[in-house]
């Protein structure tokens, strides 16, 4: 067999046969569990209910089965000693002497820690800085950020990174004044001003890290394949400090690398893009992933929220293949630090999804694409469609035992549950369900020592299966919730996620978690009343909505996180011997000071007091060549009232009016050092001693 | 009371000087009594305006000045104040502020910086394409322009009625 040389010698037999295996696993999974289904629920005949019952169940267990399938497929491909058609397999052996393709490093931030983004940054300069060829890589920060503060102190780290490394020419920092259409307006943007300079594009998150050799190998093997369009890498989730973020980079490495390669078995060189950790090929993507726009009324409606799946599809329109290259390490990232978070996200990524419905049926999309859409649209349309599924049971259940007691019938053994195919569908479903955790858990045990051992990484698996079961109704909950709300029109707002702060309090928490918990516990309420032989059945599910508030409490604790660590529970490889590129990765959010305006307000009164925070971001303005008098008017009215009321008494868009003005912002670094301290705002006063 | 008040513009030139990373201390020292006694001269001369006010606007100029000679052109002077305060030139240069003649390594230093925030531009367009969204489009699009939350409820209503007879039906008949 030759070997897997170049990405454009795959045989379309070898996709066809691959495709054609996941689809009759999956197919035939879906249909064993729809015939078990049937032969429930004819017990009595179909009712119109059992009819709805069953279009309910068909696509909610085609969605396990086909989880499953992408599991088992990957499970084997692993076991059998790994991918034949694996990208980075393309990579020549020999001739490094090339430099490779020039290649864009981009880091779109918007209002993200500086201090934690820089130090990644200058991770990843000194590490691409170590190998050969790494010349032929650019960095650049893009800034989207609209807090003031953050700003600000993003030029101040840019300065003193470039300073400091002396890579000005290679560090490059962007802020847009407009932030149209959020992350992929804000790439757009970029290869709007530059993406000519550059063959490739290597495109990471504010909390992303990757090694120089894996940027090396990423940009090699974009050389080695030119019908190679994008290459995915599977980001390790790292730095968990809370139980949460433990819960999440744990399942990321034991199931995590099954998923990876099962999806990678079926769709080879049809892959998905995910927005962060890859490689594009610049070219095309200018040309041909544009993103349109969608059918709606509004400019609003039209604008495509999560670009990465649209992207990806164009790119295969376009003729180019797209790659995941699963098993490359030294890529990573850092998960949300709670659920309420990581609900802030899926409520984002909810509407992206919902959004690539358009997508489903557009003529020219490939048959790979319209999978990932179609699954991206399931992980969240599931939610409504299951409850709407346990609710339905529920009720079905209800008045047949009502009217079983009514009319003294003997006990049908299909509608308690008892029945042979009841049983049978039951099995069938904890298999689908809990397999590709045991697998999981088994491509862990070669590997055990860095996973905390053997007994270490067993009860792990368990502690996680076991979170996993209680978080996944509050999941649910949600899921329905956005679902409804995204379908009723009720808009979602492009939030920052929030990296740091961990810890949930009980009154965040109630407010939150109160819908979930009243939901869990008018259900177990009803279920005990009315249909007591179901509570044992349902227990999981209820108690994961009563326990929500505690749940979310605990899991966001980095206390217990780190007592779970110090146990040796939850750990992952890069704990137990950290790579050098995750090293010194802690930022600190603020400059420490004695007064608390002063603190939180560090950015904005550094840049009127320190001449080098002044002059730097004085620099990196245009300067207006007009000079309407009542502009400069307006802006000294804003400037007198900022030194004697403090920045807290100014609104955003004063603010920002303001740090926009090269001029405006020279003048107050001027006056504040002119004026007695007696005309300064007490803020002001503190600054300046700190 | 007014030697208070020269204590605090002594004060703030200090502060001043120091953000502008003037060492050692023993020069620091000498340039804020140069410019206090400049700055007590032109306070006899107009006592109107307060010892800070005097001193820190004779300190201010005189440092726009110093820049725009570092700069030697004014559009370049932001850009030398920059590049002045990176590490590199801190470490260099520092105790050479404010100094009349400047020297030619620094001038030459300072004007050849370069501090790009981003490369040359090189423009280029992205042009959206029309995207072919099949049927779904126009059912959708037809759906939209047509829609009135009246039709809405008739149909909703019409199709209860429909729902219940055959559901009645079935009830009667094959139940």
């Amino acid at each position: 067999m030759k070997p897997f040389a170049n990405a454009a010698g795959l045989s379309p037999d070898v996709i066809s046969l691959r495709q054609a295996l996941f689809l009759a696993t999956g197919g035939g999974l879906t249909i064993c569990g729809i015939l078990l289904m049937v032969s429930i629920l004819e017990g009595g005949g179909f009712t119109p209910a059992e009819w709805v019952l069953l279009a309910l169940f068909i696509p909610l267990f085609g969605q396990i089965a086909f989880g499953f399938t992408i599991a088992f497929w990957g499970f084997l491909v692993l076991a059998l000693g790994g991918e034949r058609y694996e990208i980075m397999r393309t990579l020549p052996e020999t001739g490094e002497a090339e430099p490779p393709g020039s290649t864009a490093v981009i880091l779109p931030v918007f209002n993200e820690n500086p201090s934690r983004t820089f130090r990644g940054l200058e991770n990843m300069v000194l590490s691409i800085g170590q190998m050969p060829g790494g010349k032929a890589f650019d960095f650049f920060v893009l800034s989207d950020s609209n807090e003031p503060d953050c700003w600000i102190r993003e030029e101040t780290k840019w300065f003193q990174l470039c300073s400091r490394l002396n890579a000005f020419g290679r560090i490059f920092y962007r802020k847009r004044r407009v932030s149209l259409h959020g992350k992929s307006g804000n790439v757009a943007d970029f290869c709007r001003r530059w993406g000519k300079r550059y063959k490739y594009l290597l495109i990471l998150d504010a909390d992303s890290v990757m090694n120089g050799e894996t940027m090396l190998r990423l940009a090699r093997v974009m050389d080695a394949n030119p019908g190679v369009g994008i290459v995915q890498t599977a980001p390790q989730i790292v730095r968990g400090r809370s139980v949460f973020q433990r819960l999440v980079q744990f399942a990321t490495r034991s199931v995590g690398p099954l998923f990876a390669a099962g999806s990678n078995f079926w769709h080879l060189g049809s892959g998905n893009y995910w927005g962060h950790n890859a490689i594009i090929r610049l070219q095309p993507f200018m040309e041909k992933c544009v993103l349109p726009e969608l059918p709606g009324r509004s400019a609003a409606d039209r604008h495509i929220l999560s670009h990465d799946t649209v992207e990806a599809s164009l790119m295969k329109q376009a003729g180019y293949q797209v790659w995941f290259a699963y098993l490359e390490g030294g890529s990573y990232e850092e998960g949300p630090p709670n659920l309420t978070e990581s609900l802030k996200r899926d409520r984002r990524w909810c509407q992206g999804n919902l959004q690539h419905f358009w997508f489903l049926f557009a003529p020219g999309t490939a048959f790979a694409n319209r999978i990932h859409i179609f699954f991206g649209l399931m992980a969240y349309l599931t939610a409504p469609l299951l409850a709407a599924f346990i609710g339905l049971s529920a009720w079905d259940h209800y008045w047949k035992a009502k009217f079983e007691h009514l009319s003294a019938l003997s006990t049908d053994p299909a509608w308690t549950g008892s029945g042979q195919a009841s049983v049978s569908l039951l099995r069938l479903t904890l298999v689908l369900l809990f397999v590709p955790k045991i697998l999981g858990s088994i491509h862990l045990l070669p590997r055990a020592r860095e996973f905390g051992g053997i007994l270490r990484s067993i009860i792990s698996s368990l502690l996680e299966a076991v979170l996993s079961i209680l978080l996944a109704p509050v999941l649910l909950y949600f899921y329905t919730r956005f679902v409804i709300l995204i379908l009723l029109g009720i808009k979602v707002g492009w939030k920052t996620q929030n990296r740091e702060d961990s810890s949930i309090p009980f009154p965040d928490a109630l407010r939150t978690y109160w819908g979930p918990t009243f939901a869990g516990a008018f259900l177990t309420g009803a279920t005990l009343v009315w249909m007591p032989s179901l509570t044992l059945w349902l227990s999981p599910f209820l108690a994961g909505l009563v326990l929500s508030i505690p749940l979310a409490m605990w899991t966001s604790s980095e206390k217990a996180g780190r007592g779970l660590k110090a146990a040796g529970l939850l750990v992952i490889p890069e704990e137990m011997s950290p790579p050098a590129i995750l090293e010194n990765l802690e930022g600190s959010r603020g400059a420490a000071s004695s007064s608390r305006e002063v603190a939180s307000r560090a950015g904005i009164l550094e840049l009127a007091i320190s001449p080098e925070v002044n002059a730097i971001h004085a620099s990196l303005l245009r300067r207006s060549r007009v000079h309407a008098r009542h502009r400069e008017e307006y802006l000294a009215g804003l400037r007198q009232r900022l030194l004697a009321e403090g920045p807290a008494h100014l609104s955003h868009r004063e603010i920002m009016s303001l740090l926009w003005d090269a001029g405006a912002v020279e003048l107050l670094h001027r006056e504040i050092w002119l004026l007695e301290e007696k005309n300064l705002n007490p803020c002001w006063r503190a600054a300046l001693r700190d | 009371m007014d030697e208070l008040a020269w204590d605090d513009a002594c004060l703030r030139l200090e502060d001043y000087l120091r953000a502008h990373g003037v060492r050692p201390r023993e020069r620091l020292l000498a340039l804020t009594l140069e410019m206090i006694r400049q700055a007590r001269g032109m306070h006899a001369k107009n006592p109107g305006k307060s010892p800070l006010e005097t001193t820190m606007k004779l300190v201010i100029d005189r440092t726009d000045a110093w820049f725009s000679t570092l700069a030697g052109a004014p559009e370049r002077t932001v850009r030398a104040r920059v590049a002045f305060f990176s590490p590199s030139f801190q470490r260099k240069w520092a105790s050479e502020f404010w100094v009349s003649s400047p020297p030619e390594e620094l001038l030459a230093e300072i004007r050849n910086a370069t501090i790009e925030a981003g490369p040359a531009l090189d423009f280029q367009s992205l042009v959206r394409k029309e995207m072919d969204y099949g049927a779904m489009k126009d059912l959708a699009r037809e759906t939209w322009g047509q829609f009135s939350w009246s039709h809405a409820l008739r149909a909703f209503l019409l199709w209860l009625v429909v729902v219940l007879v055959a559901y009645g039906a079935y009830l009667r008949f094959f139940a």
